[in-house]
């Protein structure tokens, strides 16, 4: 650290030339002497030894957060000499809010003094929050001389999507062979009562059914439906992106990702996910709140990536894509490739469910209001919902979602569980 | 706090020439001037137009020295030089410290700093005017030429001995 002189020096050196130059002008002694403070000013402002040694430490309340959660930053600063004035800045990286307290702060500090300063940041959208560091000035007398640096300690706060629970959840048409919460029909270990057969050895008898024993005269016994869970498989559209930047139709079918994801995994599903977009990208399926974290980790970097060469999910290994899975896919429909993605799985036979974001609340948030912007998305929403029902026509079961109200409520309106009804185990 | 401070140093410095009787309407104009200037910097924490308008109230005082003709009063002199460092170092901190936090006692250890340089200033102006009174005895006899030389190879040295010792830190650079 530098001593280097600040911009107020030339305004002293105005104010002590205009005196000095009308002294000699006028002839009167007065003025020089007008010029004689801010000389001393100068002078005694002008640093030569080094600013006194000092430590700084920062620490970070949290390194995961949710989307508008806050993490508290504490700095410590420690001065080995005295610090008549010292100025603190934490630079705000995009899309962070200060939630309490100020990123900016000026301290005195005496010799061997420590001072704690404490702000919050909010993350206003999913990202890896990046903190490079607080930069340190030290201020010389009247502020005419300033020696600054920064303190490097580069720490990353990884912002995921929030995510509302989800209560009302497609049911899979197929399920697996782990434990889960699905009633499959297959008979074995389980809670839900299925069909009632006649003793055979071996048979428990605490599954006994003792009213159908009493009634036919034989021994009957009681089976069980299997518990069972399911591969779900999240399918997020990157290829087309609408809306103003953190809140686009990309940034809304993450969000629904995440809830979705978070779901399943509390149902004990194993939940998988492909990113199909310019790079496409994928999770393997997997079960627990350590997989939910990789999912939340890898929706995190989601984003629309330009790229001349069209991949196809032909690519996708089965081991991601497994064919009993159930896929639900989150797209706002713009880009045909991602359509004809949808519509060749579902004729391969996969269980698939299309939530439709729609593009246009995003498109109105990114334009300024006026009446044709108005009449533009009237007849936009119209065209998209003709759209919709001829991919419906075409065998596509898709419900749609505008990204800003509860995926739960639009999710508990699409009454599948009529139909859905499991088929296999 | 520090803005009400600011304005009322403002008020002073700009009343300052026109406590040099008697004050013509030229020096109450510079003066009006330099307040409605220097109130738009203080309001803004502007440097440069609290620079401009101490500038101006040195201008209003030269003029309201030339055109009154008064007896030489070192004490009104130091004052109005006390007053514009005082006043530049207050706009200077109250711009750096906007919006931000200010820990315990800054304000404080600030305000004694200033007075400490401000109050060195007023020992070295008293104690050159003293010191200057032999001499201007000793020069009474000169002719007006050599003490015009010699008071423009002064200021002339004063400054470019304060842009060396600038120069040699290294160049001004912009507050933030």
């Amino acid at each position: 650290m530098t001593w280097r002189p600040t911009a107020l020096n030339v305004s002293f050196l105005t104010v002590v030339g205009w005196a000095l130059f009308l002294a000699v002008l006028t002839g009167r002694a007065e003025l020089a002497v007008v010029a004689v403070p801010a000389v001393v000013a100068l002078v005694v402002g002008r640093r030569t030894a080094p600013p006194p040694a000092w430590h700084l430490h920062r620490e970070l309340s949290d390194r995961r957060l949710l989307e508008d959660e806050c993490v508290s930053v504490t700095v410590t600063l420690r001065a080995e000499g005295p610090l008549p004035l010292v100025e603190l800045l934490e630079p705000l990286p995009p899309r962070v809010d200060l939630a309490r307290g100020r990123h900016h702060a000026f301290f005195t500090l005496p010799a061997g003094g420590e001072i704690r300063w404490t702000f919050e940041l909010r993350g206003a959208g999913r990202q890896h929050l990046r903190l490079e560091g607080p930069h340190l000035r030290v201020w010389g007398p009247l502020g005419l001389a300033a020696a600054e640096t920064q303190h490097r300690a580069p720490a990353t706060v990884a912002v995921y999507p929030r995510h509302v629970p989800i209560r009302y959840l497609p049911y899979p048409l197929r399920t697996q062979t782990f434990v889960g919460n699905y009633v499959s029909p297959t008979q074995g270990e389980g809670i839900e009562p299925g069909d009632i057969r006649p003793f055979a050895p071996g048979d428990q008898v605490r599954h006994v059914n003792w009213r159908a024993t009493l009634k036919l005269g034989t021994l009957h016994v009681t089976q069980h439906h299997r518990e069972r869970n399911a591969d779900v498989v999240i399918l997020l559209d990157t290829l087309s992106e609408v809306g103003p930047d953190g809140e686009t139709v990309v940034d809304a079918a993450v969000r629904g990702a995440a809830a979705l994801a978070a779901a399943y995994l509390a149902r004990k599903d194993r939940v998988g996910l492909i990113e199909y977009g310019g790079q496409p990208r994928w999770v393997r399926p997997g079960a627990g709140r350590a997989h939910l974290e990789r999912l939340l980790e890898s929706l995190l970097s989601a984003s629309v990536v330009f790229t001349y060469v069209n991949r196809d999910l032909d690519l996708v290994p089965p081991r991601i894509l497994p064919p009993q899975a159930l896929v639900v896919a989150l797209s706002p429909l713009l880009d045909r490739r991602f359509v004809r993605a949808a519509a060749d799985l579902a004729a391969r036979g996969f269980d698939l469910l299309v939530i439709a974001v729609s593009p246009v609340p995003p498109a109105r948030a990114a334009a300024r209001r006026s009446a044709v912007l108005d009449v533009a998305a009237r007849l936009w929403t119209l065209e998209r919902r003709a759209e919709l029902d001829q991919y419906r026509r075409r065998g596509l079961t898709i419900v749609e979602w505008d990204g800003a109200e509860p995926l739960d409520a639009v999710l508990a309106a699409f009454s599948r569980r009529s139909h859905r009804r499991v088929l296999a185990g | 706090m520090m803005r009400l401070a600011a304005l009322v140093l403002l008020a002073v410095l700009a009343a300052l020439p026109l406590a040099v009787r008697p004050s013509t309407p030229p020096v109450i104009w510079l003066a009006t001037v330099a307040l409605v200037v220097g109130g738009v910097g203080v309001l803004a924490w502007s440097v440069p137009l609290v620079t401009a308008a101490g500038s101006l109230v040195v201008i209003a005082y030269a003029l309201a020295l030339v055109v009154a003709g008064p007896a030489a009063d070192a004490l009104l002199a130091i004052a109005l030089g006390a007053t514009l460092v005082l006043l530049l170092a207050i706009v200077h901190l109250g711009g750096r410290v906007r919006g931000a936090f200010l820990g315990p006692s800054v304000i404080a250890a600030q305000a004694r700093q200033w007075l400490a340089v401000v109050g060195a200033g007023v020992v070295a102006a008293v104690g050159l005017t003293a010191a200057a009174a032999p001499l201007g005895g000793a020069l009474r006899g000169a002719s007006l030429p050599v003490v015009v030389i010699g008071a423009a190879l002064g200021a002339v040295l004063t400054v470019a001995g304060v842009i060396t010792l600038m120069a040699r830190e290294g160049s001004p650079r912009s507050d933030p």
